[in-house]
């Protein structure tokens, strides 16, 4: 079992409360050894890289740095710190300038980058950890009947050149987590689109439209509820679910929960440890 | 020789005689390494010489081909059949064409609108008198530090797949677009040039705040190009010539003051920061739902652990030349 260092991002220590809960708790009950460490900072959101590109690499490898101290690899449940985290890492690695002009800066606070850990999702360190196989053996209420839509979103896969993990043409890593947790994945045209969570506040009107659209290709497709591995989709999915449909002149509801959600249903926890009843849309699964 | 039998199942249309598009299906038997530009040209020598499709240089240079395999763009002479059929696990193969530009016959678009777009937003060199010798008697030299700014960005072959994946493209029509808006940057950060940074404001002008960095633009660029990246740098040099009263900026702004004050995100108070009055208004029926479901922090926040060295360490990076 691997050694990790939790960090959890901004919208799981505030507007997605519940994804923090659900996470802990699919954690411990799973025996997996994750530290949240309190020297973490905000990854920034890729916006502090319109400040500055070095002032977003020069944060990220303090919180790097961090879990290097420790020996503990980075798993996160957020996408975009994902890929914020894992984009400083690139850099740093590629670019021995890059990485000397940082570590002066790192020093102001006594740190270094040596670039001795990975940064990895929540539901990857799932599959690396137990598998397919495994974790269908750690389900005692298999999720029998229930259709899921997965919602990738963007930066679970993309960019393939700082993500790659799997074929971001293709990828297939919630699916296999729906199907071990006794759950079917539906398709959908949609599920490597956009929620447009991140032009919400220049462009709201695009940002719902896009999430209205997402929305209701999950529900042609027949899905009972969506699952997605971001919180920042999953505001748009759930908490704004009412304003995109209205975007797009739909009326309809269709709960959406997070990878840990599910996965602790599955593994028989309560739905209230889980943060359930935070969710804007309820979701009942008998 | 490893070989398969795949088939492809391609898109056609003719509007001279076509109502609407439709699909056809070849079966070809594929030899190891083969690409999915000469499977095409197979179908076309051998099967159905009516089969339109684009292609020059077949290395990935001229970036004419580019085509959606099971509905993921790619330029169809870089991209080999067996790699296609191991991603989907899959002996059928839809090859479409690319998105965002009107079909003029199967596999073929017109980039016009493309193309028209970028020239409006003046994608060439205008040069600067105090740096560009008047003769050519003199070098002008490009130092390899100045050159690492924009190197990259001068990669782009023009194939338009990233435009064609764009989704503010499809529904934002003064949307600049991916390759476009990065050429933008190309010449902005080009010492020789005479505009400079002001040319951060044509980014604007095409509505480079509404990039909502979904990736798609770097994810499927032949190049390594990544024309989010020159997006985003774009914008922050609006900021730097102080086009900074929009929500975009003030959005980057409160970022900034969040982890000087605290270390993470004060989401309580971004409406107001990015958006003022007005974005606690449009927002606050959606705050009030989040109090009640227990979402919400404390406007005043706990700094993080080490908060005294991420303020150290975000001072140094600002100071950087």
């Amino acid at each position: 079992m691997g050694k990790y260092a939790f960090y959890p991002g901004c919208a799981a220590k505030g507007a997605s409360k519940e994804l923090y809960e659900a996470t802990v708790a699919v954690a411990k009950k799973l025996g997996i050894d994750m530290v949240e460490l309190p020297q973490f900072s905000c990854c920034g959101a890729g916006v502090l890289e319109e400040v500055k590109d070095v002032l977003d690499i020069a944060v990220n490898a303090r919180n790097l740095a961090y879990a290097e101290k420790e020996g503990r690899d980075i798993v996160t449940v957020c996408s975009t710190c994902l890929l914020v985290l894992r984009s400083a890492k690139y850099h740093l690695d590629n670019d021995d300038d890059l990485r000397e002009q940082v570590n002066e800066i790192l020093a102001e606070a006594d740190l270094e980058y040596k670039g001795t850990v990975d940064v990895k999702h929540f539901h990857w360190v799932l599959l690396e950890e137990f598998g397919e196989e495994g974790l269908k053996e750690k389900v005692k209420k298999p999720l029998g009947g229930l259709k899921v839509y997965p919602f990738y979103g963007c930066h679970t896969v993309r960019p393939k050149d700082i993500i790659g993990y799997e074929p971001s043409e293709n990828p297939q890593s919630l699916e296999k987590i729906i199907r071990a947790l006794g759950a079917t994945p539906v398709s959908g045209v949609r599920r490597l689109e956009c929620c447009g969570f991140h032009a919400f506040w220049p462009a709201p009107q695009i940002s719902m439209r896009l999430t209205g659209l997402n929305l209701k290709d999950a529900k042609e497709s027949g899905a009972d509820c969506v699952v997605t591995p971001c919180p920042l989709c999953h505001m748009n999915l759930d908490a704004n679910q009412g304003r995109a449909l209205k975007a797009i002149g739909e009326n309809f509801q269709i709960p959406v929960l997070h990878v840990p959600q599910l996965v602790g249903l599955a593994l028989g926890i309560e739905p209230k440890e889980l943060g359930l009843h935070r969710n804007f849309v309820s979701f009942n699964f008998v | 020789m490893e070989k398969r039998k795949v088939t492809f199942r391609i898109r056609r249309f003719n509007p001279k005689k076509d109502s609407q598009p439709y699909y056809q299906e070849y079966e070809v038997e594929v030899v190891k390494g083969m690409t999915i530009l000469e499977a095409l040209q197979f179908i076309k020598d051998n099967i159905d010489p009516t089969l339109s499709f684009r292609a020059f240089c077949r290395s990935a240079i001229c970036g004419s081909c580019s085509v959606k395999i099971n509905g993921y763009p790619k330029l169809a002479c870089k991209t080999q059949v067996f790699g296609e059929l191991e991603v989907y696990k899959t002996d059928i193969l839809t090859i479409e064409p690319i998105d965002n530009m009107e079909v003029i016959r199967d596999l073929i678009v017109n980039w016009d609108s493309a193309i028209e777009k970028m020239e409006k937003m003046r994608p060439y060199l205008i040069p600067d008198p105090e740096v560009v010798p008047k003769t050519l008697d003199e070098e002008c030299k490009v130092y390899p530090n100045e050159l690492k700014k924009f190197d990259r960005f001068t990669d782009c072959i023009l194939c338009t797949t990233c435009y064609s994946v764009c989704g503010i493209v499809k529904v934002d029509s003064n949307y600049g677009g991916p390759f476009p808006l990065a050429r933008v940057y190309r010449f902005a950060v080009d010492p020789r040039d005479a505009l400079k940074k002001e040319r951060a404001k044509i980014g604007y002008t095409f509505d480079m705040w509404n990039c909502v960095r979904c990736e798609k633009c770097a994810d499927v660029c032949p190049k390594h190009v990544a024309p989010v990246n020159g997006i985003m740098k774009l914008r922050g040099l609006s900021i730097d010539i102080g086009l900074k009263n929009n929500p975009g900026a003030r959005h980057v702004a409160a970022f900034y003051k969040s982890l000087l004050e605290s270390g993470m995100l004060n989401e309580v108070l971004l409406p107001l920061r990015t958006k003022g009055i007005k974005g606690v208004l449009e927002n606050l029926p959606m705050g009030i739902k989040m109090i009640l479901k227990g979402k919400a922090h404390s406007p005043i926040m706990k700094p993080i652990a080490e908060h005294e060295g991420l303020r150290k360490v975000m001072k140094a990076a600002m100071e950087v030349e």
